[in-house]
């Protein structure tokens, strides 16, 4: 073997070596404590000791020193202070986070890195990352919160008296198994749109819905008579206020699959309802969500049930709207609720700053500056009810009004499995292949079947 | 060891045993790191890498293989690793409350705590000294000092409420010096070793004890709280009541997934469904853009400002397949689209391209031709300049018309050469996820079935809608061992296929 042979080889194989290396270079540091064969690779040396010393307080050599056998020796890692890493999947609020880490970091020497991470992402680094992996705080839609409690990746969050602060359905959006599992901070939820050219009142009756939106299709003016973006959650209020409704309520007040109410009479009403608007040439029969929003925008359409993403497409359109509670399904009946999505900050249950984290979650984010500030920089309702409070432009105090009595969208698990039952069952009512009461029980029976098979 | 040539100088020796020691040891961390988070697949591949590498670098008898180990290593990691691994996940448990090792959920569930009975929590407050560190317990009654050393003795609180500042050689700590190693205090026992109290969380610490116990012999985990075992039972801990603890584990569950889907009529019926219009599909869009692309090549071979026209035909090639499906999804839109308005103009209503089961499916195909045919476009007027012009020549003045110089001289010799693209074609369309999910997600659903599935779904979409589903409650282990069998479906599909060329080609 001549030299440049060996010299070669050996170049490709310490390529190699750390390409390798880097391939699966980032699992834990902290369990494989890496100290001993850690020379011949420059991969593992950024990551595992440069925090080692930072434990105690500077100014308390003296305690540290000395207290060799407990908790510094014990160090692996977990007591030194590395910054919080906090994933937020849309970055409107990066910036107040970073500003609210930095205070933390001054009033109790730890920092907090904000980043921006899809929220797929997300969850799967915080459902299959294991120890050391993933953020030690996150910001998820509660709806995700259930597979994330189901597979031990989100730890409590104490907040204790300051429960009474929150929007009571905001809590509940957070509420997993009777504990609360994350801090909530802002809260969302669809309204029902009107066009005030077309029509100068809201209507309060699914009734009154179909007589003056009939009236306008049936005068040349509107194409369509209500603009149904979908057949599930932007027209649940539709089902509620008849009183349909998904997922019940087990004993301890969380959603449970054993009570599916989409077959009880409300639900099959309002299908009826859905299919009667279709069959009379009310609404397209290929319900899409572009086109509801397209008719609606253009004038020619007086009603819309959708949310606030929707507000700057109507905006830039000119179209004339206000934003109303749902009708009823009878005069002086209750209107519909719609879903309330909540945003919250969970804490992960894997972090080895788990303590930390949830001291940042319930220290610092839950209070009333925190909160009021988070509202200023992103102007979404707040979760906080004095914040909540403050909101004073008449689109927010329109989508308040239609959200009152908001039902957190169920979070557990099998809730991943009603989406499509649902919307085929709507699908097969509107095209006639199945009547209302058959396409809901096929769906409950595909849902169920569907729950016990996984 | 290194070698048995007596004339290499010692240098050589010195300098290829480090390069040994220093990749051993590399791979040897790798591995261990690997073994640690339970990737023990992952792991035997490294070390049959790590192996062989050596091997070929130290053995003078495997020198040959030198230029082409590299390559090996590549496609064992990133060719038969990811086959092997997904095998062996489609015989898993591994999904929704199955995602960690059994060692990472013993370890969850041992570091669980729980207050017994009759215990409460208390707010505490930091100390520290030569000998370590303590808290005291601010409304506990009385209020009480316990240290890591096992002291536990009363306080006296000041008019205010407030602890002393100092107690023995304790001095108080600061938010800001408890905070930093919070996580460390919550690992100390503090007081009575026997009922210790620790740190809960920044506010609160209290008696609190393990809750789960690992027993090996057992097999089983047991709730400290109440002496109940959770026997480990394909992935699960099943208690004597039927209940599971979260989180559960990833275990081998042999056939099962398998058996779920091939067995089972609920998914039997459907599944039979997806299969015939998955090949019907697939063969249709390959066989009908090869088609259209042949016959623009054909019309437009000898037309003046060729360029002009063949550079526009093959502007659906670069336009990105998101874009151009959702620009035809809107065209086709019934009620607001320009191909629906059109239609409806001609006949008075369009057809529901979204609704329908046929309308749906043909939409499909048409759009899929859109998307294709510029690619046969492409390759058949290479193709075609490969037909000697003499042959067209001879055949003319045999009298044939254009029909039979196509069908004698032109088809035969040109199949040949497209064959094999268009068997790569079908194994793509085949699995053509991105145009059926994006074009109607599957839909319209099929009126009368256990499980929702769509009249356009194909085996990869009805996989993804069965083992994805949305909010995170996925089902890995299902979902691969579907894939492994689709991958025997596609791969013997293909293998026909290919024989059929040789044949052709033989022929």
């Amino acid at each position: 073997m001549n030299r440049t042979q060996t010299r070669r080889a050996g170049t490709v194989i310490a390529a190699l070596a750390l390409f390798v290396a880097a391939c699966s270079g980032d699992d834990d540091d902290t369990s494989a404590d890496s100290a001993p064969a850690s020379a011949d690779t420059e991969t593992t040396a950024t990551t595992g000791d440069s925090a080692a010393d930072t434990a105690g307080d500077p100014a308390d050599t003296a305690a540290t020193d000395t207290t060799g056998d407990t908790v510094a020796e014990g160090d692996t890692g977990a007591g030194s202070s590395d910054n919080l890493t906090l994933w937020v999947y849309d970055d409107g609020r990066i910036e107040i986070l970073n500003e609210l880490g930095a205070e933390f970091e001054e009033e109790f020497g730890v920092g907090v890195t904000v980043e921006a991470v899809d929220l797929a992402e997300l969850r799967n680094q915080m459902l299959l990352g294991v120890e050391g992996n993933g953020p030690d705080l996150a910001i998820i839609p509660h709806d995700n919160l259930g597979a994330l409690v189901e597979n031990g990746a989100v730890a409590p969050a104490d907040i204790g008296d300051k429960v009474s602060e929150y929007l009571p359905n905001a809590i509940d959006g957070f509420m997993y198994g009777g504990e609360l599992m994350g801090v909530p901070l802002a809260v969302e939820n669809i309204g029902f749109f009107y066009n005030t050219d077309l029509v100068d009142a809201a209507p309060t009756t699914w009734a009154e819905v179909k007589d003056v939106g009939g009236a306008l299709v049936a005068g040349g003016t509107a194409e369509s008579a209500i603009g149904l973006p979908d057949l599930t959650y932007n027209t649940y209020p539709l089902y509620t206020s008849f009183g349909g409704y998904i997922f019940g309520r087990g004993t301890d007040g969380s959603f449970t699959a054993d009570d599916i109410g989409m077959t009880n009479d409300g639900m099959v009403e309002a299908m009826t309802y859905i299919k009667s608007l279709a069959d009379e040439g009310l609404i397209p029969e290929n319900i899409d969500w572009e086109a509801s929003h397209v008719l609606f925008e253009t004038g020619r359409q007086p009603f819309i049930l959708t949310g606030p993403w929707a507000l700057n497409r109507f905006r830039d359109a000119g179209v004339p709207y206000a934003i109303a509670p749902f009708p009823a399904a009878e005069a002086g009946g209750e209107p519909g609720y719609p879903f309330l999505g909540v945003q919250g900050l969970i804490i992960n249950a894997n972090s080895d700053q788990l303590l930390l984290a949830q001291a940042f979650a319930t220290e610092k984010i839950a209070t009333e500056d925190s909160m009021r500030r988070i509202f200023e920089a992103e102007a979404r309702p707040s979760a906080w009810q004095s914040v909540f409070e403050l909101a004073d432009d008449t689109d927010t105090q329109g989508f308040n009004s239609a959200g009152v009595d908001a039902q957190p969208m169920p979070s557990i698990p099998a809730m991943g499995f009603v989406w499509d039952a649902w919307v085929n069952a709507g699908t097969l009512t509107i095209t006639g292949e199945l009547s209302p009461a058959d396409a809901l029980a096929q769906a409950v029976e595909q849902i169920q079947t569907q729950i016990a098979e996984s | 060891m290194l070698t048995k040539d007596q004339r290499v100088p010692t240098s050589l020796y010195v300098r290829t045993a480090l390069i040994t020691v220093a990749f051993a040891v590399g791979a040897l961390w790798l591995v261990r790191a690997l073994l640690l988070d339970g990737l023990v697949m992952l792991a035997s591949v490294v070390s049959a890498v790590t192996i062989f590498l050596l091997l070929v670098y130290l053995r003078r008898r495997y020198s040959a293989m030198r230029w082409m180990a590299i390559g090996v290593v590549f496609a064992a990691l990133f060719g038969v690793y990811p086959i092997l691994f997904n095998i062996y996940i489609g015989f898993t448990n591994m999904g929704n409350g199955h995602l960690f090792s059994k060692e990472q959920s013993i370890e969850r569930l041992e570091s669980e705590q729980y207050l017994p009975e009759g215990s409460s929590t208390f707010e505490w407050k930091g100390y520290q000294s030569a000998d370590g560190y303590a808290i005291v317990l601010i409304d506990a009654d009385p209020p009480r000092f316990v240290s890591e050393s096992g002291a536990d003795e009363t306080v006296e609180l000041d008019p205010n409420g407030e602890p002393p500042a100092t107690i023995d050689d304790y001095r108080v700590m600061a938010p800001n010096q408890v905070l930093p190693i919070i996580d460390s205090l919550a690992d100390l026992d503090f007081g009575d070793p026997d009922a210790p109290v620790r740190i809960q969380s920044f506010r609160a610490a209290a008696a609190s004890q393990q809750r789960y116990r690992y027993d090996a012999d057992l097999d089983a985990v047991i709730d400290l709280s109440n002496g109940v075992p959770h026997q480990a039972k394909e992935g699960s801990w099943v208690g004597p009541d039927g209940g599971e603890l979260v989180p559960g584990f990833i275990s081998v569950v042999g056939a099962d997934n398998f058996d779920r889907f091939l067995s089972n009529d609920n998914l039997r019926t459907p599944l039979l469904r997806v299969v015939v219009w998955n090949f019907a599909f697939a063969f249709f869009s390959v066989a009908l853009s090869f088609l259209v692309g042949l016959g623009v090549s054909m019309l437009f071979d000898d037309l003046p400002g060729r360029r002009i026209i063949r550079a526009l035909l093959i502007v659906p090639y670069p336009i990105p397949v998101l874009v151009s499906v959702l620009i035809w999804r809107s065209m086709l839109n019934p009620d607001l689209g320009t191909i629906g308005e059109f239609l409806a103009a001609i006949f008075g209503s369009s057809p529901q391209f979204f609704l329908d089961p046929m309308w749906t499916r043909i939409a499909l195909i048409v759009v899929n031709i859109y998307l294709s045919y510029p690619y046969f476009y492409v390759v058949t007027s290479g193709a075609l300049r490969v037909i000697p012009e003499e042959q067209y020549d001879a055949a003319e003045v045999d009298g044939a018309g254009p029909w039979q110089r196509f069908r004698y001289i032109t088809f035969p010799q040109l199949i040949v050469i497209v064959m094999p693209l268009l068997i790569a074609s079908f194994s793509f369309n085949f699995n053509n996820f991105n145009l059926v999910y994006i074009f109607n997600n599957g839909n319209p659903p099929m009126a009368d079935t256990i499980i929702p599935v769509g009249q356009t779904d194909i085996l990869i979409s009805f996989i993804y809608k069965l083992a994805f589903v949305t909010s995170g409650a996925s089902d890995y282990g299902l979902g691969a061992a579907i894939s492994v069998a689709l991958f025997v479906v596609v791969g013997s599909i293909t293998w026909f296929q290919i024989r059929a060329t040789r044949a052709l080609e033989a022929r």
